[in-house]
C-alpha cells in the first residue's frame, strides 16, 4: 500500500444521509471503501433542517453540512458564486487534491465544480441519470451539463447506455468516460433464511409511485396477471401521485385480498418486504442503472422489467426477464417468469450476486479514474476560455463570462483572506484494527 | 467479501461485452469505448420531407382567412361612415345567410331538410335575442372615449387571428362532432367581444342589430363554410380563396393606399416568405433518440 498514491477526495453532491436514494447510497458507500483503500474522503452537501455543520460518519468519514437551504427538490439555490468562500475553505482546510461531484441535478455539485476548476484542482464527475434531447428541461440540462463537463478531467458514467448519453449531451471525448457501475451491499440483502411456498407466488414491486416509474404500467399488468394466475399475489410498496390509480384498479378489478398496498417503505424495511416474494417487478420508464434490481436480486428474487435504458446491462440474461414497457409484453414476461421459477434457487442467487458487485471493486476501479485524473496536464487560464468558446454561439461567451468572473472573486478573495490564514485540519486517522471491525452493515443505523 | 471478478473469468473469452456486472472486463480498460458505441442511436427519425408547393397551398387557407376578416373591418369602416345604410347592411346579412346554406347544402352529403328546419328555427331564435338586445349594446361603450374602443378593438382582433384555427381541425362538422380546445375558444370570443365594441359606436340600434349580425355570422360561420369547401374540392377552395384575395386588395386600394401596401405584403409573406422559411429551417433540424429515451407508453391513461 505504501507505494501507491494516497488522494484527499472531496465528494460534493446536494444529495447525502439523510436524504436516502441511489445517489446517496453511491456517495457514502464509495467513500467508505475508498477510505479502507487509505485514501482521506471528505463529503460536501447542504445542509438538511436543523443538520448544519460537521459530522463524522462510521469509519471517520467526515460530512460538511454547509448551511445552504435547499428550495426545490432537495437542491440549493443557483446562485453561482455564493458558495465560493466555503468550497475554497474546504478545500485548503482538507489540503484536497481532487474534488469529485455528483449527480447532474444538483446545483452545489456544479457551483462546487466550477470552483475547484478555477482554483486549479482536477475534478472528477459521475452521472446518475439519464435524459433525452426534445424537451425544454433536457435542453437546458444538457446546456448546463457541457458546462460544468467542458473542462472535466474525467468522467464515470454508472452504465453504458449513461455513457452514450452523456457524450452526446456534453460533446466529452469517450475516451475521458469511464463505466463505472453502482454495486450492492450483499450483506444487508440475503435471502430469507428458509424457501417460500411454492403454492403461492408473490410479486413485490417497490418504487415510487410516479409516471417515471411506470406507475401506470401497473394499472394496466396487475388485473391481467391476476386473471391469468389465482394463485398470484402482489406487494406494492412504496408512494406517490398515483397511488390513487392503483388504489382505483384495486376496486374496480375487486382485489383487495391479492394487492398489499404498503404505501411508502422506509430503505431499512425493504429487505424484509423483498424477502417475502418470489418475482420482483421493475415497472420504469426510464432509468440509468437501477439499484432496486440488484437490491432484489441479492435477496434472491426473480426480476422482471421493462427493456429501457441501462437496465439490460445490468443482471445476467439468466437472472431477469426483460420486456417491452407496454402491458401485453410485460405480462408475458411475467408469465415467463412464473414458468422458470422452479429453477431458481434464491441462495445461490444471492451467492451469484456476491460476485458481480462490490463496493470494494467500485472503489477500486474509481481509483483508477482518480490517478487517471490526476495526470491530466494544467492549464492557464487562457487555453480554459477557449474550451468554454467552442461551446456555442452564445452559451460559449457567457460561459466565458462566468468563468472570469470567478476567476476575479477568487483572486479577490485571496487578497481578502490569504491561504496561509486558513488553519489546516489535523487528519483523523483510525487505527488498522479498529478500522477493520466497521463492517458496511452498521453504516445506516450511524448515518439515521 | 473482496473477490474480485477480473481474476476468476476465464481468458479466453476476450470480447467485449456491454454489460455492467462482474467488475471490470479481462483486457479492457473501463474507458472502453467500442464499436457498438452510439449503435443504437438514431438520428432525425420522425422529421417529414416537406414540399414548398404543398406548404404553400396549405398557407392559402391562412390567408384567405386574413382576408375575411380584412373584409368584416371593411364593412364595419363603411356602416361608421354612413356608406352603408341599415338596409343595405340587413340585406347583406340576408344574402350571406343564403349563400352560406346553400353552400352546405351543395357540399355537405347528410344535409336533410329536417335539419334544415332546425337551423332556421335556431337561427331565428338567435336573432330575435340579438334584435331585442340591440338597444343595450348600442349605450354599452358611451362613457369611453372612441380611442379606447378602437384600440381594445384591434388588439382583440390580432388576438383573434394569432389563436383561430386555421385548418378547422376543432370545427363541429355534422359527421364528427370534436370537442374545441382552449385556444379556439378564446379566439372565438375575443372576435365575438371586438364585434360588441365596435357595434356599440353606431348611432341607431337597428344599424347596431344589423351589424351584429353581419359580425357573429361571419366569426361564427365563415370558418364552416370555407372548412366545407375545402372538404369538398380543393381546387374550387383555391379558386375561392384567390378571388376572395383579389377583390379584398380592390376594396382596400380605394380606401387606403398604405393599408393596400401593408395587406399585400402580410399576404406575401403568409402565402410565400413563410414556407420558404420553414423549408429551408428543416435543415438545421437533428433529432437524437436511443435507449436513453424515456419509453412512451402505447395506451392511454384516463383519469
Amino acid at each position: 500500500m505504501g507505494e501507491r498514491k494516497r488522494h484527499r477526495i472531496l465528494m460534493v453532491s446536494d444529495f447525502f444521509y439523510p436524504n436516502f436514494g441511489g445517489v446517496e447510497n453511491h456517495i457514502y458507500y464509495l467513500s467508505q471503501c475508498l477510505l479502507k483503500l487509505g485514501h482521506k474522503v471528505v463529503v460536501m452537501t447542504h445542509a438538511y433542517n436543523n443538520r448544519s455543520g460537521v459530522r463524522y460518519m462510521t469509519g471517520g468519514l467526515k460530512v460538511y453540512y454547509v448551511p445552504w437551504k435547499p428550495f426545490l427538490m432537495q437542491n440549493t439555490f443557483p446562485t453561482f458564486y455564493g458558495t465560493l468562500p466555503i468550497v475554497r475553505t474546504i478545500l485548503i482546510r482538507e489540503k484536497i487534491s481532487l474534488v469529485h461531484g455528483h449527480q447532474a441535478f444538483s446545483t452545489l455539485c456544479h457551483e462546487a465544480l466550477m470552483h475547484a476548476r478555477t482554483m486549479g484542482y482536477k475534478v472528477v464527475f459521475t452521472d446518475h441519470s439519464l435524459y433525452g434531447f426534445a424537451d425544454a428541461g433536457s435542453i437546458h440540462m444538457n446546456k448546463v451539463l457541457q458546462f460544468t463537463l467542458a473542462e472535466v478531467s474525467q468522467a464515470i458514467c454508472v452504465s453504458h447506455t449513461s455513457k452514450e448519453n452523456t457524450v452526446l449531451r456534453s460533446g466529452l471525448p469517450p475516451e475521458k468516460v469511464f463505466v463505472i457501475p453502482n454495486a450492492v451491499d450483499t450483506a444487508m440483502f440475503k435471502p430469507a433464511p428458509e424457501r417460500l411456498s411454492s403454492h403461492e407466488i408473490v410479486i413485490v414491486v417497490i418504487s415510487r409511485l410516479v409516471y417515471r416509474k411506470g406507475a401506470d404500467l401497473l394499472v394496466e399488468v396487475i388485473p391481467e396477471v391476476c386473471r391469468l394466475y389465482p394463485n398470484v399475489r402482489f406487494i406494492v410498496g412504496g408512494d406517490g401521485p398515483k397511488r390513487v390509480r392503483l388504489e382505483e384498479m384495486r376496486e374496480k378489478h375487486s382485489l383487495q385480498d391479492r394487492v398489499e398496498m404498503l404505501g411508502a417503505v422506509q430503505h431499512s424495511k425493504v429487505r424484509s418486504v423483498l424477502i417475502s416474494g418470489h418475482i420482483f417487478l421493475n415497472s420504469s420508464l426510464t432509468e440509468a442503472f437501477c439499484i432496486a434490481i440488484l437490491e432484489a436480486a441479492s435477496c434472491g428474487l426473480l426480476t422482471v422489467s421493462t427493456r429501457v435504458g441501462g437496465v439490460p446491462e445490468v443482471l445476467p440474461d439468466d437472472m431477469v426477464v426483460l420486456a417491452k414497457p407496454d402491458p401485453s409484453d410485460m405480462v408475458q414476461a411475467i408469465e415467463k417468469a412464473i414458468s422458470i421459477l422452479p429453477t431458481i434457487d434464491p441462495q445461490e442467487m444471492h451467492n451469484r450476486m456476491k460476485e458481480l458487485y462490490n463496493w470494494h471493486d467500485v472503489a477500486k476501479r474509481t481509483e483508477i479514474v482518480y490517478d487517471r485524473a490526476l495526470k491530466c496536464s494544467n492549464q492557464n487560464l487562457l487555453q480554459r476560455l477557449s474550451r468554454y468558446l467552442s461551446c456555442g454561439a452564445w452559451a460559449g461567451k457567457i460561459f466565458c463570462l462566468v468563468m472570469i468572473i470567478d476567476f476575479l472573486l477568487w483572486h479577490l478573495l485571496q487578497l481578502w483572506k490569504p491561504e496561509e490564514d486558513i488553519e489546516e485540519v489535523p487528519d483523523f486517522v483510525l487505527s488498522h484494527d479498529q478500522d477493520e471491525g466497521i463492517s458496511l452493515d452498521n453504516a445506516n443505523h450511524i448515518s439515521r | 467479501m473482496d473477490t474480485n471478478m477480473t481474476e476468476r473469468t476465464s481468458p479466453t473469452q476476450t470480447k467485449w461485452r456491454k454489460v455492467a456486472y462482474g467488475g471490470m472486463q479481462p483486457g479492457f480498460d473501463d474507458n472502453h469505448t467500442d464499436e457498438s458505441f452510439l449503435e443504437e442511436m438514431v438520428t432525425n427519425a420522425n422529421v417529414r420531407k416537406r414540399d414548398m408547393l404543398k406548404v404553400m397551398q396549405d398557407s392559402v387557407s391562412i390567408s384567405q382567412y386574413l382576408c375575411i376578416v380584412t373584409l368584416t373591418g371593411l364593412v364595419w369602416i363603411y356602416t361608421l361612415r354612413s356608406t352603408l345604410n341599415e338596409n343595405s347592411l340587413l340585406l347583406l346579412d340576408v344574402t350571406l345567410l343564403g349563400l352560406g346554406f346553400l353552400i352546405l347544402l351543395l357540399t355537405q352529403e347528410m344535409f336533410s331538410l329536417n335539419l334544415l328546419f332546425h337551423y332556421i328555427l335556431n337561427i331565428s331564435f338567435f336573432t330575435t335575442s340579438l334584435y331585442l338586445l340591440a338597444p343595450i349594446y348600442q349605450t354599452l361603450t358611451r362613457s369611453i372615449s372612441s380611442d379606447s374602443v378602437w384600440a381594445v378593438t384591434v388588439s382583440l382582433l390580432v388576438l383573434h387571428l394569432f389563436l383561430h384555427d386555421y385548418f378547422g381541425s376543432t370545427i363541429r362538422t355534422l359527421e364528427a362532432p370534436n370537442n374545441p380546445t382552449l385556444t379556439s375558444c378564446i379566439s372565438l370570443n375575443a372576435s365575438v367581444v371586438a364585434s360588441v365594441f365596435m357595434a356599440s359606436r353606431l348611432p341607431s340600434s337597428l344599424l347596431v342589430f344589423a351589424n351584429m349580425l353581419f359580425s357573429l355570422q361571419v366569426f361564427l360561420f365563415a370558418p364552416l363554410v370555407t372548412y366545407c369547401i375545402r372538404k369538398y374540392s380543393f381546387r374550387l377552395h383555391l379558386w375561392f380563396s384567390f378571388s376572395l384575395m383579389v377583390a379584398t386588395l380592390a376594396f382596400v386600394y380605394t380606401l387606403h393606399l398604405f393599408l393596400f401596401v401593408m395587406l399585400l405584403g402580410l399576404l406575401v409573406f403568409v402565402t410565400v416568405v413563410c414556407p420558404y422559411w420553414l423549408i429551408r429551417m428543416q435543415e438545421y433540424k437533428f433529432e437524437i433518440n436511443g435507449p436513453w429515451d424515456e419509453a412512451k407508453l402505447c395506451f392511454e391513461i384516463v383519469d
